[in-house]
């Protein structure tokens, strides 16, 4: 990796960002959900941690895994990956550079929109570095993902099963009312679900254990894809 | 500069190149000509490290190609590739500072390259707002911004306007005189023979002749003379002791509208190589 080419990949994927309206416009999509949660509030207890979180996993499915996904099949699609690749830049530094560029948009809308729910310690040192997992995690995928697919319009079919996945676990609560439904424990087991623990108090080192074991999963899928890639040639 | 020994490319059961060799020396521009699926895309693919051989030799700029994925090859290179790869909603000059970056070139380059080609004034326009031919202009100028070693460049010109074609061309000559070394391929034959030092005709993943533009254009010339009369008649004659009568009459009879000695252009030598005309 190169810090001189990484910054360079920065810059250049910040200005695609920032021009790319279907992007642009996924970093306010949390935050008007935020808007239109926080109003609905009204109780002194603020949005239940369960709204909360949903918020923080559109942001990562929609922001963060979207983003990444979407910006690397732009890349494949219109050869342009190929005309980096033909230069000194490795695959690591425009993943780096992506991941800059990502990383930054992730916590302008995780900011904007917590700012809009009122969560108490939401920004304790406990809750960011669960957060800090749940982002790899989703990260990794987009990077994944995004290694393999080949156009922009195929990125849609991956987007809406990991972000009703992953990015509304909780949401499963409105769904299945039995507790005990093995639907709801295996649903227990998803990432996003011992963010809302940590999230409410009840996180330990179970919970992060966990996480870790995601953002293990989530590194094994880009190796893989990177790997899949290679034998493509 | 370029060493090229029994190269090999298969596509499962294809063979697109059944064993080429060639050199290409310091400074030289090399083209190589064939018809659309003769295999010029791959070997400059082999050449820039993009596809790996199935068999066979290569060595550009000192390097063999089992090392043509490191920085310390790609940086000496320029490509111009078959597709184009620039971003549409950056402006062009943003284009060209990426690859500056990349490359660590000093800042300068930029309008200077630009200017070359004639593009200085587009440098604020997004690329999806250029035509075709500019931005081949502008993929150009990112091929050479860095000043390479070694050029390669595939169809530089192929279906563009003439404007952008000459500029194109004189951008590869000054390239030329400052000692690059330059690889293409076409399949247009004036290009060849305006910018090439040696040719090589590639033909169904094989080389069928290669030399300089003038050498193959003796090499395959004819001893013969087509005299063209008014009438519309052609006849062609050998040019041997025993028609020097009819030849020296031929240039007084006024009934002889046309003499034409049998020097083949390029095309016409690929032609009775191959058999197959270059389009
Ligand atoms: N990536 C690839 N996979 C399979 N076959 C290929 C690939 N690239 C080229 N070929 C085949 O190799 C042959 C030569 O192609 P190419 O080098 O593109 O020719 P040219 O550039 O001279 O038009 C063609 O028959 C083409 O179908
Ligand atoms: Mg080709």
């Amino acid at each position: 990796m190169n810090i001189t080419r990484v910054a360079a990949i920065f810059e250049k994927d910040f200005k695609e960002f920032m021009r790319n309206m279907m992007l642009f416009t996924s970093v306010l999509i949390p935050v008007v959900l935020a808007a239109f949660f926080g109003r609905m509030d009204g109780g002194e207890g603020g949005v239940p941690d369960e709204i909360v979180i949903i918020i923080v996993g559109v942001v990562f499915s929609a922001v963060t895994f979207s983003s990444m996904m979407t910006m690397m099949a732009e890349e494949n699609e219109k050869d342009t990956l190929r005309g980096l690749l033909q230069s000194p830049a490795s695959i690591i530094d425009i993943i780096a550079g992506k991941s800059a560029v990502i990383t930054l948009m992730t916590i302008i809308s995780l900011v904007a929109s917590i700012m809009l729910v009122e969560a108490d310690g939401f920004w304790s040192m406990e809750n960011i570095a669960g957060l800090i997992l749940l982002g790899i995690f989703f990260l990794n995928l987009g990077i994944g993902i995004g290694l393999l697919v080949k156009s922009v319009a195929t990125t849609s079919v991956y987007l809406i099963p990991i972000m009703f996945l992953f990015g509304f676990t909780p949401y499963i609560e409105f769904l299945v009312t039995d507790e005990g439904h093995i639907a709801r424990q295996i649903a227990e087991c998803f990432p996003l679900y011992q963010n809302l623990y940590i999230l409410n108090g009840d996180g330990g080192a179970a919970e992060y254990l966990i996480l870790l074991a995601w953002v293990a999963v989530s590194f094994g899928i880009v190796i893989w894809a990177f790997n899949r890639r290679k034998s493509d040639d | 500069m370029i060493h090229v020994k029994e190269l090999k490319k298969t596509f499962g059961v294809e063979h697109a190149l059944k064993g080429i060799d060639f050199e290409v020396d310091k400074g030289e521009v090399f083209g190589l000509l064939g018809p659309s699926g003769s295999g010029k895309t791959t070997t400059i693919k082999l050449l820039t490290g993009e596809f790996k051989s199935s068999g066979g030799n290569i060595e550009v700029n000192g390097t063999t190609d089992k090392h043509f994925k490191k920085t310390s090859y790609v940086k000496h290179l320029g490509i111009l590739s078959d597709k184009t790869s620039l971003y549409d909603r950056l402006t062009v000059g943003d284009n060209l500072e990426l690859y500056r970056k990349l490359y660590n070139a000093p800042k300068n380059v930029v309008d200077e390259v630009l200017g070359k080609v004639g593009l200085l004034e587009e440098k604020g326009k997004r690329v999806s707002k250029l035509s075709k031919g500019m931005k081949q202009r502008v993929m150009l100028c990112k091929a050479v911004l860095h000043k390479p070693d070694v050029l390669f460049l595939d169809e530089p010109t192929s279906a563009l306007d003439p404007t952008t074609t000459e500029k194109i061309h004189e951008m590869l000559e000054e390239l030329k005189n400052d000692g690059t070394t330059i690889m293409l391929t076409t399949h247009n034959m004036d290009e060849a023979t305006r910018l090439c030092d040696k040719v090589a005709f590639l033909y169904e993943g094989v080389i069928k002749e290669t030399g300089s533009p003038e050498d193959l254009r003796h090499r395959y010339k004819r001893n013969e003379v087509h005299l063209t009369y008014e009438d519309g008649g052609i006849r062609t004659v050998g040019r041997d002791v025993e028609n020097q009568g009819l030849l020296k009459e031929a240039l007084f009879d006024t009934s002889v509208i046309d003499i034409r000695t049998d020097f083949p252009t390029l095309g016409e030598v690929f032609k009775k190589v191959t058999g197959k005309e270059l389009v």
